[in-house]
């Protein structure tokens, strides 16, 4: 009976169930069992109120509305709750209703989203920028838009799987390196040799927090004359003297052959961005099919969006406060002496090990006491090194990060004994 | 079924996925990184090759296999266990 919790969600992709309208009898079967069904009620967990550094949560374990310590949410910065931010949206919302009612090429294009394209094209030093009402939709847009058959799409392993759909749309031949290991990227690109390359790497990686080598990653792209492609996603108006992300915290900002950004995590809103020389945009905006053939931005997004980028970059304040929070819990931790990976940013794992077990034993422990930290479980990270994943806020106080800090040593430090 | 069959199978979806592979290329004690496979064309030669033989084995218990021959072995292993239930 305990073989079915080696199972996993990698295991039940295919689908011979007669009926095409019922998924896979084993995949049922699993879902049954009463520790699949327990770590299942770890998901889509209600909110009820907005995601702040304290939130409040109805607990799927036993229905109870909690307030909470919240170190879950990508509302990094605190924009999706800014109050300017808000005003913003209401008054966009005001002007322009609730939708965009259209493709952009069509009639979804406003005023809105030609200001927010321009201002995010500045900001990262490329010449245009095409906006996406989705960051996944952005991402695998993107690399279909700009791919086709024949080409190489060269990945680190650890990129997002908005990446690797795009690359399977595209039809592309898809390779993939070790992470953020240069031997074996030079390996990838020696076998693309000679054909049209596009390197994608991400500025911050989600599940472990360290960043990409990009000077040297650049370098081999010169070398090898492919182009780069980085998503920063998780370091967007937070890295960088100017908040830029990872590609200006090394300086290389006009070096990126595409920037990828996402409207969701730092900027607190929704959706995507992609920026770019202004030829391959305008081309993109012929064939990038969730940019062509679906509906623009909802203008209230866009009025929000214009706000959060003018308050994250009109000073340095929210991202000093996030690094300043980002040191006082690592160094929390660390002297805790537990495993936090490799990280190198605001998002911080903290490695549990193989034990699935134990993950969500912990799990459930910290969710009562108060702490919102979602375990993360294979296959979303290896089988030895499951986790929890801190996302740092720059909005937590000390007192909410010692709070947290003693739920975290006396569930998992006391737990990993 | 023996590994002579298991190892068939296997080699049929490794030539059915991989591009420009003649069945006399393939060396069992090599991976199939070695013949240009990603994570995904070798998720695709598993699963179908698991699907033909009938049997699952779950991915968490695949990780630490590096080479075909190996996978055969886990094939045979597993469906030999199966037999014996
Ligand atoms: C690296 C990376 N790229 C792209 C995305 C997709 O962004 P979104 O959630 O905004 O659709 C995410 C987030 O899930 C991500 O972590």
């Amino acid at each position: 009976m305990d073989e079915i919790l080696n199972y996993s969600l990698a295991d039940f992709q295919y689908n011979d169930n007669p009926d095409v309208l019922e998924p896979p009898e084993d995949f049922e079967a699993w879902l049954q069992n009463p520790r699949i069904n327990y770590c299942f009620s770890f998901f889509e967990q209600q909110l009820l109120c907005m995601p702040r550094t304290t939130t409040e949560i109805k607990s799927n374990l036993d229905q109870q509305k909690r307030k909470m310590i919240n170190l879950t949410s990508y509302n990094y910065l605190g924009l999706s709750s800014h109050p300017e931010v808000i005003q913003a949206a209401h008054e966009a919302l005001d002007k322009y209703g609730t939708g965009a009612s259209g493709a952009p090429l069509l009639s979804g294009t406003f005023d809105l989203h030609i200001k927010l394209a321009k201002k995010l094209a500045e900001f990262k030093e490329q010449e245009d920028c095409l906006l996406f009402s989705n960051g996944l939709a952005g991402n695998m847009g993107a690399i279909q838009g700009i791919l086709r058959k024949g080409d190489f799409f060269i990945l680190d392993e650890k990129c997002h799987k908005s990446l690797v759909d795009g690359g399977t749309l595209s039809g592309a031949k898809m390779l993939f390196f070790q992470h953020n290991d240069m031997d074996s990227l030079a390996q990838m690109l020696e076998k693309s040799k000679g054909k049209r390359t596009l390197v994608a790497v991400e500025g911050v990686y989600s599940m472990d927090g360290d960043l990409v080598k990009l000077p040297e990653v650049l370098e081999l792209c010169h070398q090898y004359q492919a182009a780069i492609y980085i998503d920063e996603a998780h370091s967007t108006l937070m890295f960088g003297p100017n908040g830029k992300g990872v590609a200006e915290h090394f300086g290389l900002e006009d070096k990126m052959g595409v920037s990828f950004g996402t409207f969701s995590k730092s900027f607190g809103v929704v959706g995507g961005f992609v920026c770019s020389n202004a030829r391959l945009i305008r081309y993109m905006k012929c064939y990038s099919s969730p940019f062509h053939f679906s509906c623009a931005p909802s203008p209230v997004m866009v009025g929000a969006l214009l706000k959060s980028l003018e308050v994250a970059t009109r000073d340095s304040s929210l991202r000093d406060k996030l690094w300043e929070n980002t040191a006082y819990l690592k160094k929390n931790l660390l002297d805790l002496k537990l495993d936090l990976g490799k990280t190198e940013s605001q998002v911080i794992p903290i490695i549990i090990g193989s034990s699935g077990e134990k993950l969500f034993q912990m799990a459930t422990e910290i969710q009562k006491r108060g702490l919102f930290l979602q375990p993360v479980d294979f296959p979303a990270v290896p089988a030895h090194s499951r986790r929890f994943r801190i996302s740092v806020s720059s909005q937590l106080t000390k007192e909410e990060m010692d709070k947290a800090c003693n739920i975290i040593e006396d569930v998992i430090v006391k737990g990993l004994k | 079924m023996d590994k002579e069959q298991i190892y068939a199978v296997v080699k049929k979806y490794i030539l059915e996925n991989l591009e420009d592979l003649q069945d006399s290329d393939i060396d069992p004690q090599k991976s199939m990184k070695d013949y240009g496979a990603n994570s995904l064309d070798i998720i695709e030669v598993v699963s179908c090759s698991m699907r033909e033989l009938k049997i699952k084995i779950p991915r968490s218990e695949l990780a630490d296999i590096k080479t075909i021959d190996e996978l055969a072995d886990k094939f045979l292993a597993n469906m030999s266990a199966e037999a014996n239930q």
